[in-house]
């Protein structure tokens, strides 16, 4: 296990720059999320600390040691591919034993670790079997078991839950997480879910357009979004964005079509400045007394769980979500209350405000 | 009601006719899908098997074109002469050498190639459509093109070899009687590199990438990555073309003929330019049939050895 530290990396692809400049420092056990949109720039971080790719500027360190110029095999990193990129002319067995055997480790050594691995991921019955000869879950382990048997000083996973359906998704994040918290292993998850991130992280690193946009709790990320990039992107339903101007008179949002919601206390910009308010669907209050304004209903969206109300309100489709089974119907009207402690507000730069 | 009465009259009357004369019926009906693939079958015998057929018959026959009163029925008299034939069993020999020389060269640089073409470089696309050129020469001009460069009065090579001090004088490899056959095996192998290099190329482009990445983070070398990851996948595609091009090879008398004729003295022929010889030179087409189904039948034993092959090397995969 080691700590891995990332100083100013930079990528170009020819002149195209795709990451630029990235700080970060992955504590010893911590399990860390890279997510962001596709072309955003994690897998290439997660590559260039793998040594797949070549580090155009700046400083990765493993376990400190830079490792810039060592070749994948010298890193003592694992990586776990979203194709699992298992040998197919390989067992089971061969495919989590490779690595040892081209360190010409003994031959007990090696059966006592695919074993001990094996148990661990529910594989022994499987050890004698070829990839094509497993379901898509069970390659998923085999994958996660050639990383485990090297036990490295950290372990890359590249989206490695992509290729699976929704369901079995959900069980394999489970495991994911169970097995980090019994080995404790150094982990950098790239992902483009943000439920996986939520769900996986000890800390998330939100990235977009190759710059890191937050890093923090999964709780951090949620409550307290840095940017907008962030706020819209994390949360699902998405978070209500809505345009208008900042009036410091009685420190209230004006929304486009002039109706006030008023923001309960003063944030740090200027009388008449535009600004974009969040507020997440769940913690929009629908009915009931003490509603800024009234909306009519423009469509009801059941997800069994609860419902997705969509609100032609302030000048845009505000949705509001809520576990009760509503009754509302299309085109009724009802009360909408922006609860002033659940607003988030972000200047024209898209930054939060304070 | 209308509709019920009309499908139960409909039933009635069919299996009333099928009452009155049922054997022509029911052979109507059987034979009806023979009827329809009647056509493509008829097509195929014709142009596939017949002429198979007649040349087998050749073989037991005495057919001489300069003899009107051949074409008798001998039996295995042309086989009984064929074991005795010094000839026939050089040219065995020589088809062997000739084949596996060719087959084994043209892979080894094929394979080379391939792999090369394989990594990207500034001008790949250029190189690889000139790297197949050779693929588009006729056969016949590359057999005159190797001659004439193997010529001491007109080519270079000669010259070469002796300016090297590999020969003891500039004189034609192609009338020397060790080492003739090296002359048509160079020519097939530059003529045949782009067969091996394409296909092999083909089915490297195929092998996943995170493959070698994955095999590389799990501390494999660059000699380590083509034994575990690229031998094993491109295992069933060197096997078939392996097979393709050593029966293609033993059959392609082209170069030889264009080259050397066989000569000198017998140690260019192969069975197949022998079977070119007695057909064409000597006018015996029914001993140069017997020899081409000796040469048929040792071709399909190996053929099927490869298969065999292949399909365990598929299995395993």
């Amino acid at each position: 296990m080691a700590s891995i530290d990332i100083t100013d990396i930079r990528k170009n692809y020819g002149a195209i720059p795709v990451l630029h400049g990235v700080d970060l420092t992955i504590r010893d056990g911590e399990f860390v999320v890279l997510v962001g949109p596709s072309g955003c720039g994690k897998s290439t971080l997660l590559r260039m600390i793998a040594g797949l790719e070549d580090i155009t500027a700046g400083e990765i360190q493993i376990g400190g040691i830079r490792v810039n110029d060592l070749q994948p095999k010298d890193r003592d990193i694992a990586m776990v591919f979203q194709s699992y990129a298992l040998y197919p002319h390989m067992t089971v067995a061969g495919n989590m034993s490779y690595s040892l055997r081209l360190r010409r480790a003994a031959k007990q050594v090696i059966a006592g670790k695919v074993a001990s691995a094996a148990a661990i991921l529910g594989l022994d019955t499987l050890l004698e079997r070829r990839p094509r000869a497993l379901s898509g879950g069970q390659r998923q382990r085999v994958a996660m078991g050639r990383a485990i048997v090297r036990a490295p000083k950290a372990f890359l996973f590249d989206e490695p839950l992509s290729n699976l359906d929704a369901r079995l998704r959900e069980t394999m994040r489970g495991e994911i997480k169970r097995l980090h918290q019994s080995l404790g292993a150094t982990s950098i998850y790239v992902t483009h879910d943000q439920i996986e991130a939520m769900t996986l992280a000890d800390r998330i690193v939100a990235m977009n357009a190759g710059l890191v946009q937050q890093v923090g709790s999964p709780l951090d990320l949620y409550d307290r979004p840095a940017n907008l990039f962030v706020a819209g992107f994390i949360g699902s339903p998405a978070m209500n964005m809505l345009g208008g101007t900042y009036r410091a008179a009685d420190a209230a949002f004006v929304a486009h079509d002039n109706s006030v919601v008023p923001l309960g206390r003063a944030y740090g910009c200027a009388d008449g400045a535009a600004v974009t308010l969040g507020i997440r669907p769940e913690h929009v209050v629908v009915g009931g007394a003490g509603g800024h304004v009234t909306a009519p209903v423009d469509l009801v969206e059941p997800t069994g769980f609860g419902t997705i109300l969509h609100l032609r309100a302030l000048g845009t489709d505000l949705k509001a979500f809520t576990l009760e089974r509503k009754t509302a119907q299309v085109g009724e009207t009802t009360s909408v209350a922006l609860p002033p402690d659940r607003l988030h507000l972000f200047d024209a730069a898209g930054s939060r405000l304070s | 009601m209308g509709v019920r009465n009309t499908v139960s009259m409909t039933a009635f009357v069919s299996s009333d006719r099928q009452r009155s004369t049922p054997v022509l019926r029911r052979l109507a009906v059987a034979s009806e899908p023979y009827l329809y693939s009647a056509p493509a079958v008829i097509l195929i015998v014709a142009v596939m098997l017949a002429p198979l057929a007649l040349g087998f018959s050749y073989a037991f026959r005495d057919v001489k074109l300069l003899n009107p009163l051949s074409g008798g029925f001998i039996g295995l008299d042309h086989f009984r002469a064929l074991i005795d034939d010094k000839t026939f069993a050089r040219a065995l020999k020589n088809t062997f050498f000739w084949a596996g020389a060719s087959v084994a060269l043209q892979f080894t640089f094929g394979l080379i190639l391939a792999l090369l073409l394989n990594r990207p470089f500034w001008g790949r696309g250029i190189v690889q459509a000139l790297v197949f050129l050779p693929w588009a020469v006729p056969s016949f001009l590359s057999g005159l093109n190797w001659a004439w460069m193997f010529n001491p009065v007109i080519g270079p090579i000669p010259h070469w070899l002796f300016a090297l001090g590999l020969t003891d004088a500039p004189d034609n490899i192609l009338s020397d009687p060790h080492n003739a056959m090296w002359g048509p095996i160079i020519a097939n192998v530059w003529w045949g590199i782009p067969f091996f290099a394409i296909t092999l190329l083909a089915a490297l482009q195929a092998i996943p990438r995170d493959l070698y990445e994955a095999a590389s983070i799990d501390g494999a070398n660059a000699f380590q990555r083509f034994k575990s990851i690229t031998l094993p996948f491109l295992a069933p595609t060197i096997a078939i073309t392996i097979l393709l091009r050593t029966v293609w090879i033993a059959n392609f008398a082209d170069l030889i003929v264009v080259m050397t004729n066989g000569g000198p003295a017998d140690r260019t022929q192969i069975v197949a330019s022998y079977i070119f010889t007695q057909a064409f030179r000597r006018l015996d087409f029914g001993y140069a049939s017997a020899i081409a189904v000796v040469l048929l039948v040792l071709l399909m034993a190996y053929a099927l050895l490869i298969v065999l092959l292949r399909q365990s090397l598929l299995k395993k995969a």
